[in-house]
């Protein structure tokens, strides 16, 4: 050993708590994937009759979107799902469930619970419209005027007054949980998740708010799985 | 360089020089861009990785068709991210790649370790970058679960740039981390003086001996 350089010998103390550091950060990423991973399956729960369509619901292709109404990047995907589900008309059906992340956005499951109120009251078109008009006009990021809420029923030609009982009630908040469990069944790691479904079952997760291209090329590569 | 000067120089002039005489050199330049390229990349696919698994894994599709959506995965920096958050997509690789130059060439250069701060700097810049990286989507990847983790996840509503305020973090500490490295690279090898000053020769030298 070199007397004139003894931390040539052995780390210095400075780099093995580095590596301590290191060792511990990643003890606590295994648990806390560990922990996420619980109730992963993976699998998305297939289309029924409970679910919100746009596009015939016998489309080979099916793209399930879990979003939340406060999250932007959900309301500029928005827009290109319209156009998708307009490019490839009878070959995509969209389904719409809830995934409104609470802890960053709190009023977003009553707009869930909106949303299911216009279904209640006006059917599949209104449901559509509500949620069409709803990522039109909030800022997003949680900024919404609840009192918007019923501004935006009557706008899409719901009675104010019932609509109002409809959302008082809370009755369709069982229904926004169960979509959220299914979410998070089916790995969403955020919002928007939207997972493409091809004719053989065979599905192609997509997180985030990604283009149009990205999107097409995998609408074409399911349509190609039979 | 006259130490005198290094202590004149502001630190962008600092980090400048440092920088040029590191990436002056063909081996470090294409050793910082192969790092930022691979750390934009994973920011732009490592989200998707279970969309690329899926599509590389089915039978029938054809490279061209895979390499387009490599591509077109990448458009994700305009579509998916703020403005704050783009701008640290490509800020964050970028100067973790020149971070990770640096520190190569000083440890080549002088054959030492670097300090606790040095270390501290990069490694906190990169794994706040990665982090920041998951805020593509809402809530997504690393911040919300490692918030939920720690029972703060409602504190990511309180921030004015909903998370985005990390990639600022790890831009700072990256440049931290720069700074720190290029002082180090700047200061010409010498061993260092005693805190006080040098002790006179004569004060070093052994008392003389006793005459019989």
């Amino acid at each position: 050993m070199n007397p004139e350089h003894p931390q040539h010998s052995r780390p210095p103390a400075s780099f093995r708590r580095s590596r301590t550091g290191l060792v511990l950060f990643g003890f606590l990423a295994l648990i806390m994937s560990a922990s996420a991973q619980e109730e992963i399956t993976g699998i998305v729960e297939p289309v029924s009759a409970r679910d919100h369509v746009r596009g015939p619901r016998t489309a080979p292709v099916k793209l399930i979107e879990f979003g939340d109404t406060e999250c932007p990047m959900c309301k500029r995907l928005h827009p290109t799902m319209q156009r998708l589900v307009e490019s490839y008309r009878g070959q995509v059906a969209w389904v719409f469930r809830h995934l409104p992340i609470v802890e960053i956005h709190p009023k977003a499951p009553k707009e869930a619970e909106a949303t299911e109120c216009a279904a209640e009251l006006g059917g599949e078109t209104k449901f559509w419209a509500y949620l069409d008009r709803l990522y039109e006009i909030t800022p997003s990021n949680n900024r919404l005027d609840p009192a918007e809420l019923a501004r935006i029923a009557q706008h899409v030609g719901l009675a104010r007054a019932p609509f109002k009982q409809c959302l008082a009630s809370g009755r369709h908040a069982a229904r926004v949980a169960a979509d959220v469990v299914d979410g998070f069944a089916a790995g969403a790691p955020g919002t928007p998740y939207t997972v493409v479904v091809a004719p053989n079952g065979k599905s192609f997760a997509v997180v985030g708010n990604q283009p149009y291209d990205t999107l097409r090329l995998v609408i074409d590569i399911a349509l190609q799985q039979k | 360089m006259n130490p005198m000067d290094m202590l004149e120089q502001n630190p962008a002039h600092l980090v400048a020089e440092a920088g040029r005489e590191v990436l002056g050199r063909p081996a470090y330049l294409l050793l910082a861009s192969a790092i930022a390229a691979l750390v934009l990349a994973a920011t732009l696919w490592l989200p998707n990785y279970r969309l690329l698994d899926a599509v590389f894994s089915t039978p029938g599709v054809t490279l061209g068709t895979k390499l387009q959506l490599l591509a077109s995965l990448a458009g994700g920096l305009a579509s998916n991210f703020g403005v704050t958050a783009a701008v640290a997509a490509v800020i964050v690789p970028v100067l973790f790649g020149v971070d990770v130059a640096m520190i190569v060439y000083f440890a080549k250069q002088r054959r030492t370790r670097l300090a606790r701060g040095e270390i501290a700097a990069s490694l906190g810049g990169a794994a706040s970058g990665a982090v920041a990286a998951g805020c593509a989507a809402c809530g997504s990847f690393l911040l919300l679960p490692m918030l939920s983790f720690f029972g703060a996840a409602g504190a990511l509503a309180l921030l004015p740039l909903g998370g985005a305020e990390l990639g600022l973090l790890s831009i700072a500490l990256l440049l931290l981390s720069v700074y720190l490295i290029a002082r180090k690279i700047a200061t010409p090898p010498v061993c260092e003086l005693p805190p006080g000053g040098p002790i006179a020769p004569a004060a070093r030298q052994p008392p003389p001996r006793d005459t019989p």
